[in-house]
């Protein structure tokens, strides 16, 4: 740790600091919406912010990909006329937590492989982060020791830490130094301070403990042997298709594309909308044939594209640990379960 | 050169007329409706009538008797598109209630001893009597989803009613789910296309859109046991809307 990267908010300057950047950006930051609800919005000062607050309905993403995104406008009334659209907004997110924080690396991944994302990427280019440390586990469904991403690595422009009566903040990059200079109600942390941040940071590593006993680098090979598993047949009984767990999850990034015409049948816009693979409709093509009929296929496939195919193709996975997706599950389809059931059937298995 | 505009009538049925009221109180957008159509009969907000042929036929109301039956074969007939025109055209709606009863009986109840005088049948949805070319499903309708549906007609493309759950739209609004707040919620099994109205206003869906295609019957009636929501309080608010869907079509 570099001293000259860290500097320290009082408490009681936080509420001027959060004013304060809300005059020069967009600020937006994690707001109760109550029933242990959370959402990011636009805030103005310190006292709309939940600070302790467990993963939001929607992670972050929807500010780098909207729920809805015009892509291109066009006009047909003469000839053919397109011109594409990118409508980014300045924005700066403050108290994004690490699961969140991962879960836009993988975007990122995601959107600047060819071909790139423009939208998308022009989008990230604008937004700012400031993340803000878990001291202790939001519930029971987050799974961010095994997925390790209950620490701070990298992807933020700031980083908050909660060390009582004030928070130590690491400074990542240029655009984050540059909200410091703005606000002028940061001091150099002391040595002591970043004693403390260390005593956090161990007491941490005694707090959260791998919530299963699996090796991160063995659960791609626990899929590669799954794919048959019964597991799955138990997810068709229960899981109702609604959508949620996908719409919920900060890596997933699927979107549906589709024209928009205005009443005069002449101009009009092309958009997308996120859409998800857990849905009847998503896999349906043309002579009603369906790649993904049953549930058990779909939500096989979503549990893959977490666990095993990005594992290939970025190295990474493609769970944060949020445990959105066993909050957001009405039919009570919990990820810690799913992957303890894959475990067990498998030992099972060896047993017989 | 401009083509004519088509020519567009509203007929209602069995209903409260609702939804032609959400199309007289469109605003603004009306106005751009009425640039593209030409409205040559719709009672609640003009007093001409129309007995040639139509381009488009806009029905609201279900069918529960033979002279609506006949009347709708007759506006089938001269009208060369037909759209089924809310919850009560598309799949039924309310009036379906009707069908959990005894004839006999609710003729006495409404009508009294003479209820002879007034006969009637099972309320069937508009597609159940006539072909039906497109469907706005809703009580009342979406006027967004309404004005899309226009513009499909006009295009002459089909239009697809969402075959997943108002979950979806619910969730792209960040509500808080129903079920957090421990109320039967009817969205996991609608199909979408309101951009989850009821609940963006507090309130929860009733179904009045239909079903889904492929509603997982089972895993439902488990949610409602995990989070102790009645069974019986969640059929009965489902037949509210969808008691229509029992019937086969012939």
């Amino acid at each position: 740790m570099k001293d000259s990267q860290y500097v320290i908010l009082k408490k009681e300057n936080f509420n001027g600091f959060i004013t304060g950047l809300s005059k020069l950006h967009k600020l937006v930051a994690p707001v109760s919406k109550g029933y242990n609800n959370y959402s990011f919005e636009e805030v103005s000062s310190g006292k709309e912010i939940a600070i302790k607050y467990i993963p939001t309905i929607l992670p972050p993403k929807k500010f780098f990909m909207p729920q809805q995104e015009t892509l291109l406008e066009y006009d047909i009334s003469k000839d053919l006329h397109t011109e594409a659209v990118v409508e980014p907004e300045e924005m700066v997110l403050f108290g994004v937590h690490t699961c969140d924080i991962a879960g836009i690396q993988c975007l990122n991944m995601v959107f600047s492989e060819h071909p790139k994302d423009y939208n998308y990427l022009t989008r990230r280019q604008r937004i700012k982060i400031i993340g803000l440390e878990c001291n202790e586990y939001c519930d029971e469904h987050a799974v961010c020791c095994l997925m390790n991403t209950y620490m701070p690595d990298g992807g933020y422009d700031l980083f908050f830490t909660d060390l009582g009566d004030y928070f130590i903040v690491h400074i990542n990059t240029r655009a984050g130094e540059e909200i410091i200079e703005a606000i002028n109600l940061f001091e150099n942390a002391e040595k002591s301070h970043l004693e403390e941040l260390e005593k956090l940071r161990e007491k941490k590593r005694t707090v959260f403990k791998k919530e299963l006993p699996i090796e991160l680098g063995s659960i791609p090979e626990l899929f590669d042997r799954s794919f048959e598993s019964k597991v799955w047949n138990d997810l068709d009984e229960r899981c109702l298709a609604c959508g949620n767990c996908t719409m919920v999850c900060p890596t997933c990034y699927c979107f549906d594309i589709k024209d928009e015409i205005n009443l005069d049948l002449s101009t009009g816009k092309r958009y997308r909308v996120w859409d998800s693979c857990q849905l009847e409709p998503f896999a349906r093509i043309a002579g009603g044939i369906n790649f993904q009929k049953t549930r058990a296929g779909r939500q096989r496939h979503r549990y893959y594209r977490k666990f095993r195919y990005p594992v290939n193709k970025f190295s990474r996975f493609f769970c944060t640990g949020c445990g959105r997706c066993s909050r957001a599950c009405m039919a009570g389809i919990r990820l810690k379960e799913t992957l303890g059931a894959l475990m067990e059937s498998e030992s099972r298995e060896v047993n017989a | 050169m401009k083509r004519p505009k088509p020519k567009v009538a509203f007929f209602d049925f069995a209903s409260c007329e609702g939804c032609q009221l959400q199309v007289a109180n469109t605003g603004e957008t009306l106005l751009d409706v009425l640039d593209v159509i030409d409205v040559v009969e719709f009672r609640e907000i003009m007093s001409e009538k129309w007995d040639r042929e139509l381009d488009i036929a806009i029905i609201e109301g279900s069918i529960t008797d033979h002279h609506a039956e006949e009347r709708l074969k007759q506006i089938r007939e001269r009208s060369r598109i037909l759209i089924a025109f809310g919850s009560c055209a598309a799949i039924g709606g309310v009036n379906g209630m009707k069908n959990n009863f005894d004839p006999d009986e609710i003729g006495k109840y409404v009508y009294g001893s003479d209820y002879h005088f007034f006969p009637t049948e099972k309320t069937r949805a508009v597609h159940q009597v006539v072909k039906v070319d497109y469907s706005v499903t809703g009580c009342p309708v979406y006027i967004p989803e309404f004005v899309e549906v226009l513009k499909a007609v006009l295009q002459g493309i089909p239009y697809y009613v969402p075959d997943y759950a108002v979950c979806v739209e619910c969730k792209l609004n960040e509500n808080v789910c129903m079920y957090e707040k421990r109320v039967g919620c009817l969205g996991p099994v609608t199909r979408a296309g309101c951009n989850s109205w009821c609940i963006n206003n507090r309130n929860m869906c009733y179904g009045c859109r239909g079903i889904v295609s492929n509603p997982n019957e089972k895993g439902a009636k488990d949610v409602l046991s995990r989070y102790n929501i009645p069974l019986d309080l969640v059929l009965k608010k489902i037949d509210m809307y969808n008691k229509c869907r029992e019937i086969k079509n012939e």
